[in-house]
């Protein structure tokens, strides 16, 4: 079992980060519960990718760092997605990575358990988790782990964060152990599932 | 095995000072770039097809069969044609009229676009790209085959008694080639024909480019055409060049850093260490383009971009000298060197000629 935790906190170090491994912590010795040992944990930082990123929209393809990137996402049994709250949304540099992701391997996502996560300076932007991270990873195609957990400045200092994180990764875990018995996803790739030519012709043939 | 170059004909202002060539100047350029390219030795020139600013050739065959009157040698092609927004019945009649004026010295290569809005101008939906070129090519095929067609399909007014004029000369229709950098059913589709497939790796990581050339040499042989290594594979290629190789990045460097498909995006040593693009010496070109050969076979079309981003006229003519004198001779001898018996030269007028000759032989 893998897990991989997508960070887009830029400061170091961050609080988007603490909040990927406290919740990652949690989430890989449930997913892999009763067995002893936990989920291989892997953080990508999208801080070191961030020129990247911007790279593969100019270039149309995306570079060695990004690609292994990109095969971790795809590969993971489960996603932790953290993300500062920037104008009221997830940041640019956020959205960036699951668009050019999407651009390079639109079913990358597609049935994988996803927990989402958010940072802010005020708790006044946690609807950000319901009202953007959820929709774009439903679009996606992702199954959204029902809690998700937003941290807000005063959170750290607060009762209340370690029971949402809890809760949330819990959910993660169970998804990750329940999904993987149905395992594993038909993920279709075009050059070895070619179709055969007279398939399609045969397709276009006006009927009678 | 074919060198040549191919031209998008783009009319793009040049970064080093400010002037942009007018429509006319950029066509006579691409005319003046296709007669050096016969002069210098090379063996094919081939012009992009587009319907939108900044581009100017619309109209293919026009300049196609122009430049053939002027050339004695030069194997004139297309990169591409647009069998998605084109009425085949046109393509058709277009080439084989150009494939008579050229006297055989042409073929084509099919291609969907990459511009979104062409589609509607032209009556057609583009996310019916793929089966158009299906649909569409199915059609052409047969119409350079058979003399009378009857045919219905999805896209196109059904055909009732259809001749299309002029026939192929000689009988023997056009050879086609299938571009395309992403999309493996076009890889399909030129198996199943047992025509060439061409991947434009110019902007492409090897490892992509490796992928799709595979997947089309697996099933050419699938169909029954031949050995896998007896397909028929083109690639792209960008290079500039001067003697010395830090001259060619300096003299490069703005045209690169403000060209319009990869401008304003990676550093040129990033873009040259990932995909063909080569700036250095001629030295250097030749050994990258020899790299090719180790991840898509042995190939028998390399086509050069040399004429975008801007740069002049005369430099570009500079590049096409180099290119003759120094580099295709030497790729000539090496590209020869250990390759397997069995691997073809590209099809050529008189190669199908003689083929079509040979199998009546063998039937009569």
């Amino acid at each position: 079992m893998r897990i991989v935790v997508v960070s887009a906190g830029l400061s170091v170090p961050s609080s988007t980060r603490l909040l990927g491994d406290r919740l990652a912590a949690v989430a890989a010795p449930a997913a892999t519960a009763p067995e002893p040992g936990p989920a291989d944990v892997e953080v990508i930082e999208l801080r070191d990718l961030a020129v990247a990123i911007a790279h593969t929209f100019t270039s149309g393809f995306p570079g060695r760092a990004l690609s292994d990137a990109f095969e971790a996402v795809a590969g993971a049994d489960g996603l932790i997605v953290v993300t500062p709250v920037f104008s009221a949304s997830y940041s640019g540099l956020f959205k960036s990575f699951f668009d050019a992701l999407g651009v390079t391997d639109p079913d990358a996502l597609a049935g994988k358990p996803v927990l989402i996560a958010a940072t802010g300076g005020t708790a006044r932007h946690s609807l950000v988790l319901d009202h953007a991270l959820r929709p774009l990873f439903s679009h996606l195609r992702a199954v959204v782990v029902p809690t998700g957990v937003y941290a807000a400045s005063e959170d750290w200092g607060a009762e209340g964060l370690d029971g949402r994180i809890e809760r949330a990764a819990g959910e993660l875990a169970a998804l990750m152990a329940g999904l993987s018995t149905a395992r594993p996803l038909p993920r279709r790739d075009s050059f070895e599932d070619v179709t055969p030519f007279e398939e399609r012709l045969a397709a276009l043939r006006p009927a009678g | 095995m074919q060198f040549g170059i191919f031209s998008v004909g783009d009319v793009t202002p040049d970064p080093t000072t400010g002037r942009t060539p007018t429509e006319r100047e950029r066509i006579k350029a691409m005319v003046a770039i296709a007669l050096k390219a016969e002069e210098v030795g090379l063996d094919v020139f081939a012009t992009g097809e587009h319907h939108n600013p900044p581009f100017v050739p619309s109209s293919p065959t026009t300049m196609l069969g122009y430049i053939a009157a002027r050339t004695e040698r030069l194997v004139l092609s297309t990169s591409t044609t647009l069998i998605t927004t084109n009425d085949p019945v046109k393509i058709a009649e277009d080439f084989a009229m150009l494939q008579h004026l050229a006297d055989g010295r042409m073929d084509l290569m099919m291609g969907r676009g990459n511009t979104g809005p062409v589609y509607p101008w032209f009556g057609q939906d583009i996310r019916q790209g793929i089966n158009l070129a299906v649909e569409n090519y199915a059609l052409l095929h047969r119409l350079w085959r058979e003399d009378v067609v009857d045919w219905e399909g999805k896209f196109r007014t059904p055909l009732q008694g259809f001749t299309s004029t002029p026939r192929p000369l000689d009988g023997v229709p056009p050879f086609v080639w299938h571009g395309s950098i992403r999309s493996p059913e076009i890889a399909e589709q030129a198996a199943y024909y047992g025509d060439g497939f061409f991947h434009n790796n110019i902007f492409w990581p090897a490892d992509h480019t490796k992928r799709m050339v595979e997947l089309y040499r697996a099933r050419y042989a699938h169909y029954g055409h031949g050995t896998p290594e007896q397909a028929i594979v083109g690639l792209g290629g960008q290079v500039f060049m001067r003697k010395n190789s830090q001259d060619a990045v300096r003299e490069f460097r703005p045209y690169f850093d403000n060209a319009p498909v990869y401008g304003h995006g990676p550093s040129l040593e990033e873009f040259t260490a990932q995909t063909p693009l080569t700036v250095g010496s001629p030295q250097q070109v030749i050994e990258k383009t020899l790299s090719f050969r180790e991840y898509a076979g042995d190939y028998q079309r390399q086509l050069f971009l040399m004429d975008h981003a801007g740069l002049p006229l005369k430099t570009v003519l500079e590049q096409l000298d180099l290119l003759g004198e120094e580099v295709v001779p030497v790729l000539r001898e090496e590209f020869a060197k250990d390759r397997p018996a069995g691997v073809p030269d590209a099809p050529t007028h008189p190669s199908l000629l003689a083929g079509a000759r040979k199998q009546e032989g063998a039937r009569a």
